[in-house]
Parts: C-alpha cells; sequence; structure tokens
C-alpha cells in the first residue's frame, strides 16, 4: 500500500519517514494549507492520522543498521541508578527482633535506598584502568545513612589474548553454586536473596595463565592471587598482617568445567576446594563444589549467655541442578552443607538465652544480657545462612502469557535442619528500554527456636527500580 | 509391478545420492554465509505485537566450525554480557555476577523470538545431516536432521537459492513435528572481501503469536583468533578484541 500526500514542499517530511519502501506512506505536511487557512480540520485529522499511522504501521518499518556508531571508544562509562523501597514487618516474637529493638518497640520498618552504580574504563594499548563505584543513601525510619566506595578499581595489562595481570581492588568471583559459593575463598559472602547482585570486591594482585589444546583436555586456566591483608588493607578479609596467597586453576574436560582452589594460611586458616559444572542434556545442567577448612571457628552460647569458641576442621558442600523444560520454565535447585555452620541445637539455645535475657530485662529493666545477645547475632547468629543444612529452589517462568521481558518467579530458602523457610514470590519487568523494574515480597516461617522464625522481620516488601545509562 | 519396482530401485539408489549432495550444498552454504572464522557485529531487534521494540547489539567472533563468543554492546543494561559456544556447550558471563554459568541452546538471552541457537550458530552441516533434497523451480529444499540430540531444533526445512546458495527461509521443528520458528533471509549485500550474503534475518514463530525478530548484520570480516579467546576465562576480555 502506498498513500502520497503532498502539499507543501516547504516542510519536508519528518526524518523518520522514508520516502522509499513498499507499502510505506509518504506524508508531508500540509503547513501552506494551514496557514492559508483553507484546509479543513478534517483534512488536518486525516494528515494526523495518516502520519501516525505511517510511524507505527509494521509493515512500513524497514531496519538499518551501520555498526560504525558501536566502535569502541578508548573510555566508557556506564552503570545504574536504583530506587529500592522495603517494608520490613517485624516479629516481635522472634530473638534477632528482640536483641534489636527491646528498647525501641515498633511494628515496621520502611527503608528507601537510592543506590548509583557508576562503572568505567580507560584503555591505552594493552594496558587499562577499570573502575565500579558504589554510592548510596539510605533513608530508614530511624535515620539516614550513606556510603561511598569502590566495589572495583584496578589496572590491567592484557599484552595477549592468554594473559592478563590485574592489581587493585578486584572482585573475583570463584565457584558453580547459584546460591552459595563455599569455595569463594577470596570473596565477600554472597546474600542468596540476591545471588546476581555485584560485590566488593578486595586489593590484590592476580594473573590468569589460559592455555587450550586439542583433545579430551580442551582448556587449562591458572589464576595465581596475592592478597595482602593489615588494619589498612583489607581488613575484613582476617585478622593481622598478612600476605595472603590464593590459586585456582581450570579446566575444560570432555565437556565438564573443573576448578581446584587453594588458600594458603593467613588471615584465613588454609583451605583447599573443588567444583564441577556439566550439561547432562541440552536443559540440564549439574553443578557442585567441596570446600575443605583446615581450622573454622564459630562463636556459640550457652543458655546462660557464656559463649564459647568452637574450633575444628570443616567440610562444606553443595550440589544443583538447573533444569529448562519446554515450556520455559526454569528450576534451580541446591542442596548445601556448611560445615562451620551452627547446629539446629546451637541456633536453638541462643534463641532460649534470649528469652531469658529479654524476660530478665522485663522484669529488672537491666539490658546487659540483651546488649550481649546482639554482639553474638552480628557474630554469627543472625547472619544469612548461618546454620548447617540448606536446601534452595528458584522457579521463574520466561515470559508467560506472552508477556516479553516479563519473568515472574519463586524463591525457597529453607533450613532444612529446623525446616524453616523463607519463601519469596517476583515480578521482573525489563520491557522499557533501560529500565528494570522488581516487586518481591519475603515470607518467614517456621516457629519459634528456628532460623528463619526467630528473624527480625516476618514479612518484606521491595519494589526495585534500575535505570541504566 | 515392474514398474513399481523399477521405481523403487531408482529411489533407492538415488535418494543417498541426493542426500549427498545435500550435504555439499550445505556446506556450501555455511561458507556463502559467512567465512569459517569472522567477526561481526549483529543488532538484534524484538518487535512486539503492538509495535513496540526492544534492540540489541552484539559484538561476535568465531573461530572454526563450532566456536563463538558474542559480546552485548547495547542497551546498557545489558551491554558487556558475553556468551561463549563451544560445540554443544554454552555459557553466559553476566558482568555484575562475575562468573559464566551454563546455559542451554533453547533458552534465549534476548527474550522473544531469538534462542541462544540462533545468536550462537554455528556452521549448519555441523549440527545437521541433509537426509534428502529436493529441486524446486528456483531452490533446492534440504530437509535437515539435527545429527545430535544437544541440537535446539530437531529438524529443518531449508530452502537454497540456486543461483547463489543461500538460505532463502529455514523452517525449524522439533522433534514432535512442531513448527517452532521460520526464518527468512532478506537483503543480499556485499560485506566486502568476497563475502556476499543476506543483511538481515526476520523469524516469526506460532509459538509467540505476532511477535517478530530481526538480525541485522554489519562489518562482517575474516578473522582468525587465538583459541584462548573461546574459553570461560575470557569472556570478561572479550571488548579487548574490538578494534
Amino acid at each position: 500500500m502506498r498513500v502520497v500526500i503532498v502539499l507543501d514542499d516547504a516542510h519536508p517530511s519528518p526524518p523518520h519517514l522514508s520516502p522509499r519502501g513498499e507499502g510505506r506512506f509518504e506524508v508531508q505536511m500540509p503547513c501552506r494549507a494551514f496557514a492559508r487557512g483553507t484546509i479543513t480540520i478534517a483534512r488536518a485529522l486525516a494528515v494526523c492520522v495518516l502520519t501516525l499511522a505511517a510511524a507505527t504501521a509494521p509493515a512500513a518499518e524497514e531496519f538499518t543498521f551501520d555498526a560504525a556508531e558501536f566502535q569502541k571508544k578508548p573510555v566508557e562509562i556506564g552503570g545504574y541508578l536504583e530506587l529500592k523501597h522495603q517494608q520490613f514487618r517485624l516479629n516481635p516474637d522472634s530473638a534477632i527482633y528482640r536483641v534489636n529493638f527491646y528498647q525501641d518497640p515498633r511494628a515496621r520498618i520502611d527503608q528507601s535506598t537510592l543506590t548509583f552504580k557508576p562503572s568505567g574504563v580507560l584503555r591505552r594499548g594493552e594496558a587499562s584502568l577499570r573502575f565500579r563505584a558504589h554510592l548510596d543513601g539510605d533513608w530508614e525510619t530511624r535515620g539516614f545513612e550513606r556510603s561511598a566506595r569502590f566495589d572495583e578499581f584496578y589496572a590491567s595489562y592484557k599484552p595477549d589474548p592468554g594473559f592478563t595481570l590485574d592489581a587493585g581492588k578486584v572482585s573475583l568471583k570463584w565457584g558453580k553454586g547459584y546460591a552459595w559459593n563455599p569455595v569463594a575463598f577470596v570473596e565477600r559472602v554472597k546474600d542468596p536473596d540476591d545471588p546476581e547482585l555485584a560485590r566488593e570486591g578486595f586489593s590484590m594482585l592476580t594473573a590468569d595463565w589460559i592455555r587450550n589444546f586439542d583433545g579430551a583436555l580442551r582448556t587449562v586456566a591458572f589464576t595465581p592471587v596475592v592478597l595482602p591483608a593489615s588494619p589498612d588493607l583489607n581488613p575484613d578479609f582476617g585478622a593481622g598482617r598478612h600476605v595472603n596467597t590464593a590459586a585456582k586453576l581450570y579446566l575444560l574436560y570432555h565437556d565438564t568445567d573443573i576448578d581446584f582452589m587453594f588458600l594458603g594460611n593467613g588471615s584465613r586458616s588454609r583451605r583447599y576446594g573443588a567444583d564441577f559444572s556439566r550439561n547432562i542434556t541440552s536443559n540440564l545442567e549439574i553443578h557442585g563444589e567441596i570446600a575443605r577448612i583446615t581450622e573454622a571457628q564459630r562463636q556459640v552460647v550457652s543458655a546462660a549467655g557464656q559463649a564459647m569458641l568452637v574450633r575444628g576442621a570443616a567440610t562444606s558442600w553443595l550440589l544443583g541442578v538447573r533444569y529448562l523444560t519446554a515450556r520455559d520454565t526454569t528450576y534451580i535447585l541446591e542442596y548445601y552443607r556448611n560445615g562451620p555452620g551452627l547446629s539446629e541445637d546451637e541456633m536453638r539455645t541462643f534463641s532460649r538465652f534470649v528469652d531469658n535475657a529479654y524476660a530478665q530485662y522485663l522484669a529488672t529493666g537491666n539490658g546487659a544480657p540483651l546488649a550481649r545477645a546482639a554482639n553474638l547475632a552480628r557474630g554469627g547468629y543472625a547472619r544469612p545462612n548461618a546454620g548447617r543444612n540448606y536446601l534452595y529452589l528458584r522457579v521463574s517462568q520466561k515470559e508467560p502469557f506472552d508477556i516479553l521481558y516479563f519473568t515472574p518467579a519463586l524463591t525457597l530458602v529453607a533450613n532444612a535442619d529446623d525446616r524453616s523457610t523463607s519463601v519469596a514470590p517476583e515480578l521482573l519487568y525489563t520491557g522499557f528500554n533501560n529500565i528494570e523494574l522488581r516487586l518481591r515480597a519475603f515470607f518467614l516461617g517456621g516457629g519459634t527456636d528456628t532460623e528463619f522464625g526467630e528473624r527480625r522481620n516476618s514479612r518484606r516488601f521491595e519494589l526495585q527500580g534500575r535505570i541504566y545509562f | 509391478m515392474l514398474r513399481a519396482l523399477l521405481t523403487a530401485f531408482v529411489l533407492a539408489v538415488a535418494a543417498p545420492a541426493l542426500a549427498a549432495d545435500g550435504n555439499e550444498i550445505l556446506r556450501k552454504v555455511d561458507r556463502n554465509l559467512e567465512p569459517e572464522s569472522y567477526e561481526m557485529y549483529r543488532k538484534l531487534i524484538n518487535i512486539e505485537p503492538d509495535g513496540r521494540k526492544k534492540e540489541f547489539v552484539l559484538y561476535s567472533v568465531k573461530k572454526g566450525r563450532d566456536k563463538v563468543v558474542a559480546l552485548f554492546l547495547s542497551p546498557p543494561s545489558d551491554a558487556g554480557r558475553a556468551t561463549l559456544r563451544d560445540g554443544d556447550n554454552m555459557w553466559l558471563y553476566i558482568p555484575s555476577v562475575g562468573k559464566p554459568v551454563r546455559i542451554t541452546s533453547l533458552q534465549s538471552v534476548v527474550g522473544g523470538v531469538f534462542n541462544n541457537a540462533d545468536i550462537l550458530r554455528i556452521d549448519y552441516s555441523v549440527e545437521y545431516n541433509a537426509e534428502s533434497m529436493q529441486e524446486e523451480k528456483d531452490a533446492y529444499l534440504l530437509n535437515l536432521k539435527a545429527r545430535t540430540g544437544e541440537v535446539a531444533y530437531d529438524r529443518l526445512k531449508m530452502w537454497v537459492d540456486r543461483k547463489v546458495l543461500l538460505p532463502v527461509k529455514i523452517e525449524a521443528y522439533a522433534a514432535s513435528g512442531l513448527l517452532i520458528k521460520t526464518l527468512h533471509f532478506k537483503d543480499i549485500k556485499d560485506f566486502g572481501g568476497g563475502i556476499r550474503r543476506p543483511a538481515s534475518v526476520e523469524t516469526d514463530s506460532p509459538l509467540y503469536k505476532g511477535h517478530r525478530s530481526v538480525m541485522l548484520y554489519s562489518q562482517l570480516k575474516k578473522r582468525e583468533f587465538p583459541d584462548e579467546v573461546f574459553t570461560l576465562n575470557y569472556l570478561s576480555r572479550v571488548e579487548d578484541l574490538r578494534k
């Protein structure tokens, strides 16, 4: 179909309307007619309708692409701005609520967070300088906090594709697990509620050698790491002053990814690890990790409030599958054995200690035992996945009902010892260009003396919007 | 009776020969579409029934017959993501996650009608065997069967232009016989260096009624790469290959 209305050559066609192509409308605006006042409203409307039709009619589309506008630049900046609002419905009967709010009881907390995460790279020959910064402002019911840091900031030297040297603050990611990574020896702990969230790195010197071969062993890659730690540099990696060494060896052997990891004795105790990942069929992947820690320690408390440090070797492991159905439903199932984690009895004892401390506070006004419990909570009991055995299940459905870019999901994290659970339904929409919207809710349950039943909140609602640039 | 026997005999003798011809044509189609090792830029456009669009720009490199890497350059929300295919193995690297995870050929990293097998396509002749070939007026119709169960589509019907030995249309079927999608190859263009191929591939699917996806090609060039580029550890550095 071809419709041509030429009314005035003084005003060219709008730039998005090409004068060529089958099925394309060609429209030029009737401005002289307007100026002379001779055009009728009906005619103007008709032109408007045709203009709109030309702009949206699928048959008129003609796509072009010239890659020149995507040429590599010496300096590139990107990142995102995120606004997140969370509402925590508190559980006044829980241990973690009592240690945090015994002086300031409340039913809920509202928290709004504005996060800016710019990232960039400056390239010069075989060297580059990269950064990923984190700035946030956090408005909570009880006050305002802000923070600023570099998650990553490092120089990189890549003389050839088989070798890279990085120096600076780097975020390494070791392991194949989705929700947990027991072999992540030189990283900050992953949050299983947000496993894909970028994390802060450590300052280190690291290299990467890659070699490929013909035969069953197709790839070998070696990654050594030198990570100094002191009260001034990487203070949260561990105690004392140490130059820590770690390494990872990666093999692609018979279509299976295999890694071996090592962290030498230093700020943290010596540990060894291995992981694997393999596609069994085109829609089924299995993965696993195992880590041996030569000396793990955890702080536990007796019902009377006596704190003790328990030391010993520990083994953590994880086994998982990822399965995609013909209907585009993805299942991720993982079992995690957290060797140094707290046993069910240890968790229960802590809850009872808090109950006793709270009863004492109500009776006498003495908050000292609760303050001690708060320290213990920060040191382990209230950390995510402080327990020993966990199950993780995530079911996500890609684009149900033909709604493009829409992904609903349901995530279950269960403490396999006390059977308490966190269930999180989620809606994600990425259909607007450079905008990502996510709505989530968390329902925690399990009853008294259980991990999720004793968390400070029983419900959490979260709305998050991100604008990428 | 004799005629029927003769017909059966002729078919029995001719069918393998036609299949062999079909595989030869398929190999020529592969080389006419792309050199064995290359780099190129592509734009993927997903078009919804209401006309809304989402666009992705990828930089891709390939080596040999079954190693492909694709890096997302745009939109900013996806920039830096990289996918690797080595034979039947596929991985996705997301910068925020920081490590590659295995993905499957039937998933789609971009949403819409193109799936990972379309985006990280390797030579057709590596994945498919021509079981038979029919000669039509302007085209050869190749009936292709997947060589292994790992391949995304169990069967393809490929119409190949007789003159230029380039695909015109491909219908992709599941093992159940269900038509999954149709690919239309359009706009034959000279990319230089002896490469002359369709600059646009459009696809639609009865599974996504009213949706369309378009893949546009630009700056397709022959280029050799070391094997180390096609490894997991290199996925975070694919950007360095761009000149």
